[in-house]
């Protein structure tokens, strides 16, 4: 099995740029053979993508960190979870176009996540902890699902946008229904509120008992948490909005939630890429001995970021 | 004998022209009254569907029947529109040509929707509704006769009409299923409770709906058409009310002005909460003023706008084409040489009968003098006669049938001229 060593990135990177466009030629001519061909190179892809995020965790927790801390572990894991999604539509849906959509989000993922680099975060020792990984673990699916509801907000607008001009649909592939996209929509903010939500308290837990014990924490003025805290805020907001005012569950109010949610996601990545949260863990392993305030909670803290707690 | 067809179609003409040129029974009955008020020597017929309002008008000659521009000027007027509104979108076919486009009309050759089903019997009922009139129609009942046998013809030998998509179909399977994954849940109001209806509920049963609310003018119709799809009838008053609790509207009526207009709508829209709304205003003219589908989360489609779908569909079709084409043509022929014929019918008759005439005047003198023949003799002189008679008469009789092929009557009035047999 040693072959498995030999999955690198650009394996099921190169899977998944294949599968898009092959469902790009979807959109200019019918090919009967297509369909069982995607399918063969994103469950390729999607093996080696499995194969590739277990065995850098086996060797990073038999080492000195945790894989899915690091900027490209969380990424990979982020497409690996939008791939698993990717499935499931193709399962749900195979009609439609899609992959038009996730894949591109998937490749900008890979991408980042090379870009990034696969810097370790988490002493695998920390990581192991129930409320460590809990926390992880929740603001990981939570991203994806904000990511997977912006697919799914864009492809409402743009078939509603569509409709709303009296364009014909396609003969060769047609967009999921609006009530389909609507609904997933839906389900995905509050999916994704849950989520950031339990991530967020887990990691206001995960502060509160390294206080306790004395590790390092993140201060609580951290701009990882106010920008996290914000995030959360705002897609519990538009849950609430969702639920009491009843127009908001219709059309493309509820695309234009999950689309402001992205933004906010998106400008959480830049503040925690750019404002150095990273580079103050030093003074934060200093301060942890003289037991530094707490860390992060929200989001982003479990992001690369949150080397800061670990 | 001359066939004339005005009117205007989707081909040529938008829906706003259309509607304004549209006809409904109570309105047809009058104008063909009118009709045969100003021109008693005419046959005429007239059909008004939600693509096309044309009018057919046959006659003995020229001089007994309007002029191409008359036709126009009494169609504009009867609809109170002026001439000079609507001449660029009207088409005018004569003899041949409009013997052709009925046949091609019939056979839903010429439809938006190639093979659809309804047109044929939108045909059928536009000359029932001439004949009711009870005025002699010899020409138009055999032009649309022939239309009918073409129509069934095609449908039979050509597979043009398999999976045919009518406009409906193409509504609900095609459009509904963009905006909504399943039917059975959804509130389905329908307004007008005619065929179109009808054969619209029949498509959004076949996907799944169930819950029907008819509303119509006049309740019976409502009733019939609610019994049986199962679905409910609600009164002409409470169509707002229907409108705000509903998912998918089918409107047909066969109003003259907007049913539904933007003030009445956006007095609703406060009450949807903003649910999406899938209108499919299928009525000529059209029942939702069109500034109803900028309204928030409503998607009005009209005939229209499934223009485009049909013109693929058309294309989709276009294998069948040829074979449908050469039906038309060998058809089309065959009209015309039957037509031909029919009109030198009396004129053959005429020679006949002189020349049975001449052959029994003879026989019967020469009977006379020869006196006393035994019955056997006696019917092998009347076989010989009547060969000679028959003889006689072929040559020309062929040559008559080969001129009525090409059209031309110059033989018909040479041979009424040389055995004098008058008009």
């Amino acid at each position: 099995m040693n072959w498995l060593y030999g999955i690198s990135i650009t394996c099921f990177a190169a899977s998944y740029l294949v599968a898009f466009c092959l469902e790009l030629t979807r959109v200019f001519f019918r090919a009967p053979l297509r369909k069982y061909l995607i399918n063969g190179v994103i469950l390729a892809g999607f093996f080696a993508h499995t194969t590739y995020l277990v065995l850098q965790t086996q060797m990073q927790l038999a080492g000195t960190g945790l894989f899915m801390g690091s900027w490209s572990g969380w990424c990979f894991g982020a497409a690996w979870l939008l791939i698993v999604a990717y499935l499931w539509i193709r399962y749900r849906q195979p009609q439609t176009l899609s992959g038009l959509f996730v894949l591109p989000m998937v490749i900008c993922l890979i991408g980042a996540g090379t870009w990034l680099g696969p810097e370790l975060s988490f002493p695998s020792a920390r990581a192991r902890t129930v409320w460590n990984a809990v926390h992880g673990l929740s603001l990981l699916v939570g991203t994806a699902t904000v990511i997977l509801g912006f697919v799914f907000g864009t492809m409402y607008l743009v078939q509603s946008s569509r409709l709303k001009k009296k364009r014909p649909p396609s003969r060769l592939v047609r967009y999921p229904s609006l009530e389909w996209l609507q609904e997933t929509s839906e389900m995905l903010l509050l999916v994704s509120t849950v989520l950031l939500g339990v991530g967020l308290l887990s990691g206001i837990l995960v502060n509160v008992i390294n206080q306790k014990i004395g590790r390092g924490v993140l201060p609580w003025n951290d701009p990882v948490i106010i920008s996290s805290a914000i995030l959360f805020v705002w897609l519990l907001i538009s849950l609430l909005f969702n639920l009491v005012y009843r127009p908001a569950r219709q059309g493309r109010k509820v695309a234009y939630l999950v689309l402001t949610s992205f933004l906010f996601l998106v400008v959480e990545f830049a503040i925690v890429l750019y404002a150095g949260h990273a580079t103050r863990e030093p003074e934060l392993q200093e301060k942890e001995m003289a037991g530094a305030p707490v860390a992060a909670a929200m989001g982003a803290s479990q992001l690369p970021a949150c080397r800061e707690a670990g | 004998m001359i066939l004339k067809i005005i009117g205007c179609s989707h081909h040529q003409s938008s829906v706003e022209v259309r509607e304004r040129l549209a006809f409904n029974p109570q309105q047809t009955f009058r104008f063909l009254r009118k009709f045969y008020d100003a021109y008693p020597q005419s046959e005429v017929v007239l059909l008004s569907t939600c693509n096309r309002t044309e009018l057919y008008a046959a006659g003995q000659s020229h001089d007994l029947m309007p002029s191409t521009e008359e036709m126009e000027l009494f169609l504009a007027d009867s609809c109170g529109v002026q001439h000079s509104e609507i001449n660029d979108f009207l088409f005018e076919h004569a003899n041949e040509q409009a013997v052709r486009h009925l046949f091609a009309v019939a056979a839903s050759l010429d439809s938006m929707v190639i093979g659809e089903a309804q047109i044929l019997s939108q045909v059928k009922q536009a000359y029932r509704q001439a004949a009711d009139l009870n005025q002699p129609m010899p020409l138009t009942h055999h032009v649309f006769q022939a239309a009918i046998r073409v129509a069934k013809r095609v449908a039979s030998e050509t597979e043009i009409h398999t999976n045919r998509v009518s406009i409906p179909s193409i509504a609900v399977g095609v459009f509904a299923r963009q905006i909504f994954e399943r039917l059975d849940n959804k509130q389905i109001l329908v307004i007008g409770a005619g065929k179109m209806a009808d054969e619209t509920l029949k498509y959004i049963q076949g996907e799944g709906g169930r819950d029907f609310v008819v509303v119509n003018r006049t309740r019976e119709a409502a009733v019939r058409l609610a019994e049986k799809f199962n679905g409910r009838v609600a009164d002409w008053d409470a169509l707002s009310d229907q409108i705000q609790n509903a998912d998918l509207i089918v409107s047909t009526t066969g109003a003259s002005q907007p049913v539904v207009t933007l003030q009445m709508y956006q007095q609703i829209e406060r009450g949807r909460l903003q649910r999406p709304l899938f209108v499919l205003d299928l009525a000529m003219p059209r029942d939702f003023e069109p500034s109803v589908g900028e309204c928030l989360n409503v998607y009005l489609y009209t005939i229209d706008d499934l223009q485009q779908e049909c013109d693929r569909n058309r294309n989709a079709r276009v294998g069948e084409w040829p074979k449908a084409q050469k039906i038309l043509d060998q058809e089309t022929e065959r009209f015309m040489r039957e037509l031909s014929l029919r009109s030198k019918g009396p004129t053959i008759q005429r020679l006949k009968q002189q020349a049975q005439q001449i052959k029994d005047i003879e026989l019967d003198r020469l009977m006379k003098r020869l006196g006393e023949v035994n019955p056997q003799q006696q019917k092998e002189i009347e076989a010989s006669f009547h060969r000679i008679i028959n003889k006689l008469l072929h040559p020309p009789l062929e040559s008559l049938k080969d001129e009525a092929e090409t059209g031309t009557t110059g033989l018909l009035d040479a041979l009424k001229r040389l055995f004098q047999l008058g008009d």
